[in-house]
């Protein structure tokens, strides 16, 4: 294993510490609910779903939490502008985790983060995410807004590969005036949470691992990704999860090993119901991690894994 | 045509001599093998850069397609299918953005404007984005899939990303024995990144 040079920041959102050198803090997991097509959402335009469902989906993944010692985040996908404000609602009455504003739409994500604002839980948002395609009402929104913590995720669809991504987050890569890290910061943005952006396999999935390290490396925050959506949009590995689901699954909670080792400090690890699968093999991860860095004077907090599991 | 479609992807593959292809996009259709017999690719298209990519990169490298059938619900947010009708209206401008699209990301990277041309002049679009009545789907399927001549020039070979990125020898600046980037590098005696 390794540390880092470049000294590593650590942000706080509601509690919950992301970043570090390898070894240092717990790798924080967000699992997704009312993703599309998700069997607990009724009606996605008028954000009806199955509520006891949904509470207990959260209350697991917060048991998870507690058991291994990895901090918990809640990864709230909405598509529509009514629903985005229910959803917000509803996760913060059932857990004091922070959580994801996350949406396909832009109108949706700025929605949730004006709501967020209104109702007096931006301290406990994260807006994901600030992309190249940000557009001058969406800098608005979060500029009003006092959402301070954001991902900024370097997915470049005109270069792929690594300088590509470092540029769209350094300068802009021709493609925004800024950088999207001055674009953040001049959102108000306080707490940068660095997605290197997984591609499918065969456009680049694995760079995102190597971006993890030269962000780091190079600025100091915390990054992470939903590496789950590499084996998720691997076609061949669709094909086999008809003759066996746990072909898949090992696939899909395997990736999010790749990702810690690989420096990562948050994971997206995809549907909430994964969480008794995810928690485990990340924290077995964490500990492998820590045992290793052991001597280069990185010392693991009191809830780390390797202090609650072995 | 035994080695097409050229780019894998999330659709089935029919009968590569059909006239036509079926763009879903957010939406899944499954079909019958007699229908499957009657199109060249059917399937989901959810992102305006790398979905489009793949769609173009097929069609382009076989002439028997002449028409594509865009149906299914819209991919939100991504507005795929109406990046797919943007590109074959109005192309790309200079630095690979898809005018006029409303997508949210709508680049490509892979894809010259030589392949975007023969693209428009290729195939015609059956714009029938939020049609997901399977029978009326088919019913365009049975109209369009023998409707034509194969195009009149020969395919056009399009290398999918992974094949197409370069492979440059990385000029090395950092102080370690293990590269990560041209700066980056990590001293396995210290396990120092720097």
């Amino acid at each position: 294993m390794f540390r880092f040079q470049t000294e590593q920041k650590i942000v706080n959102i509601a509690g919950v510490k992301i970043g570090g050198q390898p070894g240092e803090l717990a790798t924080v997991l967000a699992g997704t609910i009312f993703y599309p097509n998700h069997k607990i959402v009724e009606d996605e335009s008028k954000g009806l779903f199955n509520k006891k469902k949904a509470e207990i989906l959260i209350n697991k993944q917060s048991s998870c939490a507690d058991e291994t010692g990895n901090p918990s985040m809640v990864h709230i996908f909405g598509s529509s502008e009514v629903g985005i404000k229910k959803y917000i609602d509803f996760v913060s009455e059932i857990t004091e985790a922070p959580f994801l504003i996350d949406s396909t739409e832009a109108r949706v994500r700025m929605e949730g983060v004006k709501h967020a604002t209104e109702v007096g839980l931006a301290d406990r948002a994260i807006n994901n995410s600030i992309n190249m395609g940000i557009t001058d009402d969406e800098i608005e929104a979060l500029t009003h807004s006092d959402v301070d913590a954001s991902i900024v995720m370097g997915f470049n669809a005109m270069d792929s590969s690594l300088e590509g991504r470092i540029a769209l987050l350094e300068n802009g890569a021709s493609v925004t005036e800024k950088g999207l890290l001055q674009i953040a910061e001049d959102c108000g943005i306080s707490k940068i949470l660095i997605d290197p952006s997984i591609t499918p396999m065969g456009n680049g999935a694995g760079i995102a691992l190597r971006m993890t390290l030269v962000a780091k490396a190079k600025w100091g925050f915390p990054a992470g990704s939903g590496i789950h959506n590499a084996p998720s949009s691997w076609n061949w590995l669709k094909n086999k999860k008809k003759e066996n689901d746990l072909i898949f699954k090992a696939c899909d909670v395997g990736s999010i090993g790749l990702q810690q080792m690989a420096a990562g400090d948050f994971i997206l690890y995809g549907p909430i119901e994964n969480a008794p699968y995810v928690f485990p093999m990340a924290a077995m991860t964490d500990i492998m991690i820590a045992e290793a860095v052991a001597d280069f004077d990185v010392i693991p907090g009191e809830d780390h894994p390797i202090n609650k599991l072995v | 045509m035994s080695d097409w479609p050229v780019v894998k992807g999330d659709y089935q593959v029919g009968n590569g001599k059909s006239r036509i292809c079926v763009v879903t996009l957010a939406s899944h259709f499954e079909l019958a093998s007699e229908y499957m017999k009657k199109v060249a690719l059917i399937g989901p298209c959810h992102t305006e850069n790398l979905g489009i990519e793949k769609i173009m990169a097929n069609v382009v490298s076989n002439p028997n397609i002449r028409f594509i059938l865009v149906c299914g619900e819209e991919s939100r947010g991504h507005m795929s299918g109406n990046t797919l009708r943007a590109i074959h209206a109005n192309g790309i401008d200079g630095n690979g953005r898809i005018i006029g699209s409303e997508g949210a990301i709508p680049f490509i990277e892979n894809i010259s404007e030589a392949v975007v041309k023969r693209f428009q002049a290729q195939v015609q679009l059956i714009d029938r984005t939020g049609e997901t009545d399977k029978g009326k789907i088919l019913q365009i399927i049975e109209e369009y899939h023998n409707k034509g001549n194969v195009f009149s020039e020969p395919p056009m070979v399009v290398q999918a990303g992974k094949k197409k990125r370069k492979r440059e020898r990385l000029e090395i600046n950092g102080t370690g024995d293990v590269v990560i980037s041209k700066d980056v590098s990590l001293d396995t005696s210290s396990g120092i990144i720097a």
